[in-house]
């Protein structure tokens, strides 16, 4: 084989192989024909038989059929081979239970209505002899007017956001249980802190009771991992808690408060901790189909930081997320759910990919140089060798590696970088059955073919 | 370019293998995860990197086909986000800098080799649509997933979702993201240069003129989809989130369509809006193009879309208060309504009195005074019925209002017509004498919750601007 010459697989595998397969492939090639003789047969016996296919194919003697059934028998055997071979090859999957049970919600009642100016300065208009308003069922107008839009036409016009409107509206995005009621109210705090126009509110939530509103819904920081190797176990995990619906509202208008920064409702540790349990919502499985608003969020928030600040907060957060993060797929879906689009999303994938991959090898370097120096003594022959870590620390580094600015003028690194990839491609061998081997095979060589491009 | 070509080729080689590889393996979630696989590559290649490279047509027709046929959750949305992510870092459509171009007009630029999700027209096309039918939508398939929007759009349990109503809705936004991402530049630069050809060749335009759909038969299935939305929207009683027992009865895949049902809905409302609005917009620059002799017949002939809206509503009654929930668009809204209106109000030219009161109609002040004269508030309530009267006026006000604090909030004197000559207190005043004069022409008129929320409202600005 011509060393220097590029990869080629296909014919390092035939090289392995028993001449055997060859014979094989001519079998198969035979099944075309006989398929074909079959049909011209079925049309001959059309007119005289009356018996079913199936007992024709089993219990004719003819010559074809039992050749054909012999056949049959023997791909099916190879298909069960086939399937317990790749059986044995275990699938990690990523998820994690975020929510346990939900604690009581606090009670969602209008307890001020009686100092809410928008209603009771017109308790004497002359008009409420058509629009019939009671004070008493007041809360019930209010809602429509919420969820019609009109609240925020009127807040509009007047410029001002009283605090008894402002905590009714707060407690409906992040309590209430009817869904156009949840969603109105959050539209209408996202509208009244949009940058754009100036608004008066006479209140703030803090931190603690939006993130209190987490802890509600069942949120776990620390998670009981649910790590399984096969789906059916994490569908049957599923079945206790989750979180309420109101976690959408609740996304959504912690993307709003980190839009202005006029009003500075989080501190910047505040941010840095809503970050990281962003993150670990993107980890919950329930919560896929939220993947948009989530990495709206999260854009949101990383974009919050100033920029002297920005960072120290992204090492921090990183390593917080490193410590948290179980050291399974879910790492990977960590790195993989910060999508990168803006420099400030790459710059957090990189680190959180290499924070990650310094706690897998136990904390033992911090230099790049002497990661991939232990990352190269790791023996991928060894049949001890833990091949689905191979695979983490594969994509972990070259999320921690590409188009990194601070490892550019670093060619060692790189080259480092090369040589781990070979060995993981060409030491593990395409007959290798070892769970992960061929993943980390292919996942090694496309990298390799990368750095060739590059 | 020629490093960027190689290297792009070299990649889409080497990331379509990942799929590939997938030939002899059976297990569904080993082909889930090679396919995961590929879209992190994909993602890795051109998003990530700071000078990424684009994907080839190849490739964005292979994350297409996953976002158009897989039933994973975990597919649907990495695929989804992957085009999006790349329609934002490599824009099919984009105006070049004003500087560099001599005219001082912003100029666009199409990248005439970029992927489509679309193929129309011509028979050879439509060969070729035969030969690889996975990675891309004929234009009447474009139709054919607001078809199935409307089905996904009538089903109130939320039990019987499946991932596939949220792929339908998923596909129909991005596809209609793509429609807006080329038509957007290209009208806002056609507005300053008149250069009719860069509108005509915009998708939405071709999609629309395309034979293989029928236009109308497309709006009206919009319209009754948005309408169908909106139902659930306000009758929140019966879309209740599912207790948590019932929740706890769901599967987890069904768990986690459930809660982003909600999410992915409202996003296909204004998606659907925004759709109609660029047709709206499209309109009116084929109106212009026409006037200024640039169109010529191979350019053809379409009913307006807001006439075929102000059709349907006029047949259709009912759908008045759902079509109006939904679209929320203050400009486009004020206009239909007062087009609307203006239909049944007499005329004053019959009378001869004045000829300017005909120009006066045309904006909502206009309507309003109309309304301040008892007879014609008589032969309005004949022709259109109280109910609709009113949930118009008050829709017709709400829209108002945005549009007033939208141009407070931008510091826009020069004001659209709807909103010139008229002060926000005048109206809220000539609002409220409308709802008095149509109680008073029938006592036993009922005022609708919706029109006593509008009279608050009228009544409450005015004692706080006054």
């Amino acid at each position: 084989m011509d060393i220097d010459g590029p990869l080629d697989f296909e014919s390092e595998d035939l090289l392995l192989k028993p001449p055997t397969p060859s014979k094989r492939r001519k079998k198969i090639i035979g099944l075309d024909d006989l398929v074909n003789d079959y049909l011209k047969e079925n049309k001959k016996l059309e007119l005289k038989a009356k018996r079913t296919k199936a007992r024709k194919n089993y219990y004719s003697d003819d010559e074809e059929d039992s050749v054909e059934a012999k056949l049959s028998e023997c791909v099916e055997k190879c298909q069960k081979e086939m399937g317990q071979i790749s059986g044995e090859d275990e699938i990690y999957l990523w998820g994690l239970q975020t929510f346990g049970d939900q604690k009581t919600r606090p009670s969602l009642g209008f307890t001020e209505l009686g100092s809410c100016k928008l209603l009771q300065s017109f308790m004497d208009n002359e008009l409420n002899s058509v629009v019939e308003l009671d004070i008493e069922k007041g809360e019930v107008f209010l809602e429509r007017l919420l969820v019609n839009g009109w609240l925020l036409k009127l807040v509009n016009a007047s410029g001002h956001v009283e605090k008894s409107i402002a905590t009714w509206a707060f407690g409906l995005t992040l309590y209430s249980s009817k869904e156009a009621l949840s969603a109105s109210a959050c539209d209408f705090w996202t509208a009244i802190l949009s940058p754009i126009i100036e608004i008066k509110i006479d209140w703030l939530p803090s931190y603690s009771e939006i993130k209190g509103a987490l802890e509600i819904y069942g949120f776990q920081s620390t998670f009981s991992s649910i790590v399984s190797s096969h789906v059916e176990t994490v569908n049957a995990d599923s079945d206790c808690g989750g979180p309420p619906h109101n976690i959408r509202a609740w996304i959504k208008y912690v993307a709003s408060c980190t839009q202005v920064r006029r009003y500075s409702i989080f501190s910047t540790s505040e941010a840095e901790e809503l970050v990281v349990i962003i993150i670990c919502l993107f980890l919950d499985r329930q919560l896929l189909g939220l993947s948009v608003i989530l990495h709206e969020c999260m854009l949101s928030v990383i974009n919050f930081f100033a920029e002297d600040e920005w960072s120290t907060s992204c090492e921090k957060v990183a390593k917080t997320i490193a410590c948290r993060v179980p050291r399974d797929m879910n790492s990977l879906r960590t790195v993989e759910s910060i999508s990168g689009l803006d420099a400030r999303g790459k710059h957090l994938r990189r680190a959180v990919a290499f924070h990650i991959l310094v706690a897998c090898l136990d904390n033992k370097a911090i230099d790049a140089e002497t990661i991939l120096r232990i990352l190269i003594s790791i023996n991928v022959k060894d049949k001890s060798c833990d091949l689905f870590k191979t695979y983490m620390y594969l994509v972990l580094t070259e999320n921690w590696l590409s188009s990194n600015p601070m490892l550019e003028d670093k060619s060692v690194i790189y080259k480092l970088w090369g040589v781990y990839l070979r060995n993981c491609s060409c030491q593990i061998t395409g007959t290798d059955l070892r769970s992960y081997a061929s993943k980390v095979r292919s996942k090694a060589s496309y990298l390799l073919q990368g750095t060739n491009n590059q | 370019m020629e490093d960027r070509g190689i290297s792009s080729r070299g990649i889409e080689v080497n990331t379509l293998a990942i799929l590939d590889a997938s030939g002899f393996k059976k297990g569904s979630q080993d082909l889930i995860d090679d396919r995961i696989a590929f879209l992190e590559a994909v993602r890795c290649a051109s998003i990530v990197p700071e000078n990424g490279i684009a994907p080839t047509n190849k490739m964005c027709e292979a994350i297409f086909q996953i976002l158009k046929d897989e039933d994973s959750m975990e597919l649907i949305m990495a695929s989804y986000e992957l085009l999006t992510d790349i329609d934002k870092c490599f824009p099919r459509v984009y105006t070049s800098n004003m500087e560099t171009s001599p005219s001082n007009f912003a100029e666009v630029v199409v990248v005439e080799e970029a992927w489509l999700p679309f193929i129309f027209g011509s028979e050879s096309e439509k060969e070729d649509f035969n030969k690889n039918s996975g990675g891309t939508l004929e234009s009447s398939g474009f139709h054919l997933l607001i078809q199935d929007l409307a089905k996904v759009a009538v089903e109130t349990k939320i039990e019987k979702l499946e991932t596939k109503s949220l792929r339908t809705m998923v596909l129909l936004q991005y596809v209609i993201s793509v429609l807006e991402g080329d038509f957007v530049p290209r009208n806002s630069v056609f507005k300053e240069n008149m250069n009719w050809n860069l509108v005509k060749e915009s998708l939405l335009n071709m999609l629309l003129g395309s034979r293989r759909i029928s236009y109308k038969g497309l709006i009206k299935d919009c319209l009754s989809t948005m309408c169908e939305m909106s139902h659930v929207h306000t009758d929140s009683q019966d879309m209740r989130v599912p207790e948590k027992s019932a929740a706890k009865r769901l599967k987890h895949s069904n768990a986690s369509v459930s809660i982003s049902y909600f999410e992915v809905k409202k996003f296909m409302r204004t998606a659907l809006q925004k759709f109609l609005l660029m047709v709206m917009e499209l309109d009116i620059s084929k109106k212009k193009a026409d006037t200024l002799g640039l169109t010529t017949r191979a350019d053809g002939v379409r009913t307006p879309v807001v006439e075929i809206i102000q059709d349907e509503l006029t047949y259709n009654r009912d759908s008045l208060s759902p079509f109006f929930q939904v679209f929320d668009e203050p400009k486009w809204k004020l206009e239909i309504i007062v087009q609307y209106f203006r239909k049944y109000i007499a005329k004053p030219s019959v009378r001869t009195r004045r000829s300017t009161e005909l120009v006066e109609d045309a904006t909502f002040d206009g309507v309003l005074k109309c309304f301040s004269n008892s007879n014609s508030v008589k032969s309005i309530i004949k022709k259109i019925s109280t109910e609709a009267t009113q949930t118009l006026l008050a829709h017709a006000f709400q829209a108002f209002l945005s549009l007033s604090s939208q141009h407070s909030a931008e510091g826009i004197h020069q004001s659209t017509e709807n909103v010139r000559d008229s002060s926000l207190a005048e109206i809220c005043k000539n609002v409220i004498s409308a709802f008095t004069n149509l109680r008073r022409v029938d006592e036993h008129t009922e005022i609708l919750p919706f029109a006593k929320e509008a009279l608050f409202a009228a009544a409450t600005i005015l004692s706080t601007k006054s």
